[in-house]
């Protein structure tokens, strides 16, 4: 036990003192020029990287800007899509995990405002017999329809996504060729990027713990193929291409269209163009 | 896990993705956890920092109550998570424009900071069982004392300034900690619920009378329990405290309701319908109604009218316990309110939680009472009323 | 400073220069390398198998198939559309043949308000034909139109001519069969024949002498053969019959949804039973009921037939003669 007052202090003891400080301090600094040297060699594995293409041999993604088209005007509503996607991305066969979708407005006569329904709606899933099928009700067939449409809706790949502005890890991500995708690796679950979608495009997979969304199917559209969406759409309501090509169906789209895109306001910058759309259609 | 038990029902249109709610009753009680952390620590920065002598009795005790808090403010998000094992990538690879990569490390840093802080007010006891002690807690206790024994006042003395800077860093720790939290909803666009410059704020100040009523409502239970005197001019203080940062809350709170109101926005009606609709009894008669503006006028009858006694202690216990309730609710019609709202701006979902499994009520429920059962077993080994039972602990009373 | 101070301040720093240590050890290899984001998981995705595969993989056997949708008005309707995804087909699965061609048909051609008109020709299911049950009945799922149906592809017949010659063996000069176990082939619809002659090049329809003989047919010349026999005459056989006609001709009123009223269906690419050797025509009946032959419709239907059926039921349609064109 020490006494009160501040005892003079042996020589012995002030160099053991200085001793185990000094000790202590190169401790510190070793370790800390251990630690910049790993840092600057994982810097060194950054930039442009190697001259070999990237992410395949065949496909280089610094040749692609891909973008998407939808022609509201011509969808009729078959869901043909809605089930292709699921069966190429193995997606639940449930009423509330979509990649995409397709969304109803139809305008009742003395109406102002639309009846919108979509997959989910319990009408359309008796319709179709299960939540495993997909269609929609005839509901409307002797209403006075003043009005009505569908509009296929999925994710925009958004050129400021919000989705990967909020990952807390940098599980998700968007690719040069302008594909935002989700490392299914990584992702921890924590669903912030499924709150932060307006477009309400991402989902929680519940089979593997992460978060999940429309991946313009990059493992086709890599390998010359077309997302399974576009290839199956009998009335080419969708349409998919690259805008580094300006006579791309998309270029050629978005040059010969006024083309919109969905709630602009947010400032993500969507890279889905719509003709077609409607007031009322969110 | 089966989605479709968590499918809610809607009314409207919302998105067909929206129809499984995606944060459920443990982001309720996330936040609500890392408010009364920063409640309870400002209360003892009261008197740490600012020196404010009337709340000495319960300094010490929220500080400790800090720590048993922060401790457990981990586990709801890791019962939430698909991945928890991975939850070490948001420390590892933190994406920096991401709120919820602050937490990692802003968790972090205020847990040892809170750690530290209670280390060095409890070092006079920790050091009195590592030399008197027995058992395995002596054991502990000589390896957290750091095989030092001194408590010359040369050292205290270095201890009280430690004390005062970490507190001092405390409070803007504090106030980051649990201001990302309401910046983690404040700042998306998807929801109009959320999006709102005055949700930081909004949070931090809930959080402030949130942990000063749990203070509130301890200390009075503590001290019946332990058969002591409350003293008045804590109460009394702590009353204050309460009093002055509800009305700031409410404030707040009411400024952003009529902000989204004045503005009406795209989707303002689902809004209106939702405030008329499934939020009246949760939202105007509990929280604001019966939790916030009941105990205000509570506080303001018994601190204008000078009360003392048993009679200004009842009256702040029921308030504390009212304000302690209601915020709750706030952050339940926050989270959950906000993903009833569909982002179609045309619907609503209906949240029905869970009662068992990884993300029910009774999950929520243990999580929210373990910091009180991590309390009382701290106290068990280190004293907050020190200075009453050190005489006690001279004595040789080996803790259970 | 006093000495618990100074190991506090040690440990702070070794925590903190161990959990420095502890991030860069764990960040994995390739993060970084072009953002925020684990490199390799790119690669990892693109390597994806697809699932669909497109009308360019179903052309390498089934091509008259493939040239008869590709020039029709279905020819933006992908195969997999209708006939599902079949990864791994044919080694490891068989692609759907679609039984319920009502539901499946009526998911794009229903009337529905806000199924545009430009887009789609639509019917109302509980009115249109509504006594049948399936559209297929009348509508070639490869070419569904009614009026393309009835158009005959143009050919070149002294070229055509001279490469039916091998068939003549077997099916006549003049595409009657010179013997009557075998088809006639005169006034056959053209897209049955074409259909018949896929079906035995990749082996879905077994037959030790007409695996050869369709194999030598290239993918090209054959919907040239079969309009080249559609267009020679029928010819109503002769002979004695077996079986009772009368009785067939009772049972022959299920065949006709598919069949037509008097053996001439009106989707051409069912066959037409007229003019059709009566022996032929109970070994088909047989086929089916047997398992040779399989077909989703034609099976379920000989197995319900009893042998005596098949016997009247082949009289009755080969003492139909060539009978008066139903469209």
């Amino acid at each position: 036990m020490k006494r009160d007052d501040k005892p003079a202090v042996p020589a012995r003891r002030i160099f053991l003192r200085d001793i185990s400080r000094g000790a202590a301090c190169a401790g510190a600094a070793a370790g800390a020029a251990g630690l910049l040297a790993a840092a600057s060699a994982d810097s060194g594995k950054s930039g442009t990287g190697s001259a070999e293409s990237f992410p395949t041999p065949d496909y280089d993604w610094n040749k692609h800007r891909w973008a998407y088209a939808v022609d509201a005007t011509k969808c009729i509503g078959c869901l043909r899509c809605v089930e292709a996607c699921k069966r190429e991305n193995n997606v639940a066969l449930d009423a509330h995990h979509f990649r995409t979708w397709v969304e109803r407005y139809v305008y009742i006569d003395g109406e102002e405002k639309p009846h919108v329904d979509s997959m989910s709606d319990p009408l359309n899933i008796e319709a179709s017999g299960s939540e495993k099928l997909y269609r929609f009700a005839n509901r409307y067939k002797d209403a006075k329809v003043d009005k009505a449409f569908f509009v296929p809706k999925l994710c925009n790949h958004c050129t400021h996504p919000a989705c990967v502005q909020v990952c807390p890890t940098g599980a998700t991500y968007k690719t040069r060729d302008g594909v935002v995708l989700i490392d299914h690796k990584y992702c921890i679950g924590c669903q912030y990027c499924v709150q932060a979608c307006p477009y309400g495009a991402r989902f929680f997979n519940h089979a593997k713990g992460v978060t999940d969304k429309c991946t313009w199917c990059y493992h086709r559209i890599t390998k010359g193929l077309l997302p399974a969406c576009v290839e199956v759409c009998p009335v080419e309501a969708r349409m998919f291409g690259d805008l580094n090509d300006r006579d791309s169906v998309v270029s050629r789209f978005i040059r010969d269209n006024r083309v919109q895109v969905l709630k602009p306001e947010t400032g993500n910058a969507p890279n889905v163009y719509y003709i077609g759309l409607d007031k009322e259609v969110t | 896990m089966d989605a479709l038990h968590h499918a809610s029902a809607f009314s409207g249109y919302v998105y067909p993705n929206e129809t499984i709610i995606p944060w459920s009753v443990l982001i309720v009680v996330y936040p609500y956890l890392t408010g009364l952390v920063a409640g309870s620590f400002t209360v003892s920065s009261l008197y740490h920092v600012f020196g404010m002598q009337q709340f000495k009795p319960v300094a010490r005790f929220s500080m400790l109550l800090a720590l048993c808090l922060m401790v457990c403010v981990p586990m709801p998000l890791l019962l939430h998570l698909g991945h928890p094992e991975r939850a070490f990538n948001a420390m590892i690879t933190p994406h920096l424009t991401s709120a919820f990569a602050i937490f990692g490390y802003a968790a972090s840093f205020y847990t040892i900071l809170l750690m530290l802080e209670n280390w060095f007010v409890y070092r006079p006891q920790i050091v009195q069982i590592a030399t008197e002690g027995k058992g395995p807690l002596k054991w502990v206790c000589r390896v957290a004392s750091l095989g030092s024994n001194d408590l010359s006042e040369y050292a205290m003395n270095y201890d009280h300034k430690w004390i005062y800077a970490l507190a001092v860093i405390g409070i803007p720790a504090a106030l980051g900690l649990h201001g990302y939290v309401g910046f983690v909803f404040g700042s998306l666009k998807s929801r109009e619920w959320w999006s709102s410059d005055l949700m930081p704020p909004v949070f931090l100040l809930s959080a402030v009378i949130s942990g000063t009523a749990l203070v509130i409502l301890l200390y009075v239970l503590t001290s019946l329990a332990r058969k002591v005197a409350i003293e008045e001019p804590c109460v009394k203080g702590l009353a204050y405290t309460l009093w002055g940062f509800l009305m700031f809350a409410l404030i707040l709170e009411g400024l952003e309701i009529a902000s989204m109101l004045y503005r009406s926005r795209e989707g303002i009606d689902v809004i209106v319908t939702f405030l008329t609709g499934p939020l009246v009894v949760p939202f105007f008669i509990l929280q604001i109604g019966l939790g916030s503006v009941v105990p205000l006028l509570t506080l303001t009858y018994v601190i204008v009218r000078g009360s003392k006694g048993r009679a200004l202690t009842a009256a702040v216990f029921v308030s504390a316990a009212l304000v302690l309730c209601a915020v709750l609710l706030m952050r339940w019609n926050v989270v959950i309110g906000g993903q009833e709202i569909a982002k179609t701006g045309k619907g609503l979902v209906s949240y029905e939680p869970e009662v068992f499994g990884r993300e029910g009520l009774i999950a929520a429920g243990s999580v929210l009472f373990l910091p009180l059962i991590l309390m009382f077993v701290a106290t068990r080994i280190v004293s907050p009323w020190a200075e009453e039972t050190r005489a006690a602990v001279l004595r040789g009373r080996t803790p259970a | 400073m006093p000495k618990h101070i100074a190991r506090l301040v040690l440990l702070i720093v070794a925590f903190g220069v161990a959990g420095l240590a502890a991030k860069a050890f764990f960040t994995t290899d390739s993060f970084y390398r072009f953002g925020h984001y684990r490199a390799d998981s790119v690669p990892e995705i693109a390597a994806l198998t697809p699932v669909f595969q497109t009308p360019r993989a179903c052309r390498s056997c089934h091509a008259p198939r493939v040239v008869e949708w590709s020039a029709s008005s279905h020819k933006s309707v992908t195969c997999e559309a209708c006939h599902g995804a079949a990864p791994g087909h044919p080694q490891s699965l068989q692609a759907t043949i679609p039984t319920d061609t009502v539901r499946l048909c009526t998911q794009c051609h229903e009337k529905m308000p806000g199924r545009p008109l430009s887009s789609i020709r639509q019917v109302d299911s509980s009115e249109h034909h509504a006594t049948a049950t399936q559209c297929i009945a009348c509508h070639n799922p490869h070419a569904p139109k009614i009026e393309a149906m009835a158009q005959k592809p143009a050919f070149d017949r002294k070229a055509v001519a001279a490469s039916a010659a091998v068939c003549a063996g077997c099916h006549g000069e003049n595409g009657v069969a010179t013997n009557e176990a075998w088809p006639n082939l005169a006034g056959q619809n053209a897209a049955y024949i074409a259909r018949s002659l896929g079906s035995f090049k990749i082996g879905a329809r077994k037959d030790a002498t007409m695996a050869p003989m369709a194999e030598s047919v290239a993918d090209d010349d054959v919907p040239k053969l079969a309009a080249y026999f559609s267009s020679l005459s029928c010819h109503a056989p002769a002979g004695k019959r077996a079986g009772n006609a009368a009785a067939g001709g009772k049972l022959a009123i299920q065949c006709s949804v598919c069949h037509g009223d008097n053996g001439r269906p009106v989707n051409t690419s069912w066959p037409s039973l007229v003019g059709q050797n009566s022996a032929y025509l109970a070994s088909a009946l047989t086929a089916f009921k047997d398992g040779q032959r399989t077909d989703p419709f034609m099976s379920p239907v000989a197995r319900a037939l009893s042998d005596s059926d098949i016997a009247d039921l082949a009289s009755h349609f080969a003492g139909l003669g060539c009978g008066a064109t139903s469209n």
